[in-house]
């Protein structure tokens, strides 16, 4: 079967790349197209994506720092930095996995 | 109604976590009686018109809202003559699976020194495989657009309802939530109440222990997914804790308020 692309993205508060994950999600098309079943995580794959990158995955986005305004410096909303990897997987029959 | 309203570290914690969870609420015949009526019980009644006028009487889910544990509750959180805004029977079917739902109830409200609530009972036992609802404590004061928040499928500090029959949570409308898998034989209801005040929401609970020091920790409460936006959620706490609480000037620790409203006088220029 080919290789085909999961990404699995962390979002942090601070934008490094040794920087700890606070929340994450994984979109995995070499299992399906859908999440019809998310089973819960209580930690993250890895620690930080410094240690995905030696598990092999790569990265395709890193967050850029903010420029805040003094007017929203202090309004919070989603989770102000993500990053991106991504790593290449055998493709798998969707009716082959658990639902 | 006094012996029935919140403590002040109670409503601290509702502040800093944005919820409160409360066993033994409901008892269980009314449970039972409730369960009953709630697949009939979906839809909207006159929204925006005043609970008691529009909350339905005579019935097990009527009388549920009325105990004076719950009313208690709700005058500690909105207030006297509290607004019907919605309610719901949320049912996730036995063997239905879920996928990421985290959202924000809509809509998107900045409206400081404000909250509405919303009363979630479950009236039967809710063990961890039956999909109760899930919280992300302290996410009330990030506001975003319902459900763009779904990209998070885990985060830390996440939190589920697992509890016994007559279970209620109570919990500002703007934390994020959403369903889960129930992997049991048995259909799990949620059936959730929401409620808008009608005045300030100021001083509406027992302030009795209004000075207890354990309340600036209880508002610089460590979820786990603050990291470092700790501080600037500890801001906006206090800020709510300052209005809930009548106390202008309250801050805890490094005072962090202080550093962005101090202002020099003239006199010492």
């Amino acid at each position: 079967m080919p290789a085909v692309q999961d990404i699995l993205v962390f979002f942090q508060t601070t934008p490094a790349l040794d920087a700890s994950v606070v929340a994450w999600a994984r979109y995995e098309a070499s299992r399906g197209t859908g999440i019809g079943d998310l089973v819960e995580e209580s930690e993250p794959p890895y620690n930080n994506a410094m240690e995905a990158m030696r598990d092999g995955w790569q990265v395709i986005q890193m967050s850029e720092l903010k420029h805040r305004l003094p007017e929203d410096g202090y309004e919070l909303g989603p989770l102000p930095y993500q990053t991106v990897l991504s790593k290449f997987n055998e493709l798998q029959q969707e009716e082959d996995l658990p639902s | 109604m006094k012996e029935h309203l919140l403590t002040a570290k109670q409503m601290a914690r509702f502040v800093a976590s944005g919820y409160l969870k409360f066993e033994g609420m409901i008892p269980p015949d009314l449970c039972r009686a409730c369960r009953e009526e709630m697949p009939h019980n979906n839809g909207y009644l006159s929204v925006g018109a005043p609970f008691e006028e529009t909350w339905p009487k005579g019935t097990a889910l009527g009388d549920a809202f009325r105990l004076p544990q719950v009313q208690g509750l709700i005058h500690s959180l909105v207030g006297p003559n509290p607004l019907y805004d919605h309610h719901a029977a949320h049912l996730t079917r036995a063997g239905q699976t879920r996928g990421p739902d985290m959202h924000q109830d809509s809509v998107i409200d900045f409206r400081d020194n404000y909250f509405d609530i919303q009363l979630s009972l479950f009236p039967v036992d809710t063990p961890d495989n039956m999909g109760g609802t899930f919280l992300v404590p302290g996410s009330q004061f990030r506001n975003v657009r319902t459900s763009e928040i779904g990209i998070y499928h885990h985060i830390r500090g996440k939190i589920w309802a697992t509890c016994p029959a007559g279970t209620m949570y109570v919990w500002n409308t703007r934390v994020w939530h959403g369903a889960r898998s129930n992997y049991t034989d048995r259909d799990r209801y949620m059936y959730k109440l929401r409620l808008n005040p009608t005045q300030p929401q100021i001083r509406n609970f027992d302030t009795a222990d209004l000075d207890d020091p354990e309340i600036g920790q209880i508002l610089a409460t460590n979820h786990g997914w603050e990291g470092n936006e700790h501080r600037y959620e500890l801001m906006q706490r206090v800020r709510l804790w300052r209005f809930v609480s009548g106390q202008p000037h309250y801050d805890v620790g490094e005072r962090f308020l202080r550093r962005i409203e101090y202002q020099s006088s003239p006199a010492a220029v």
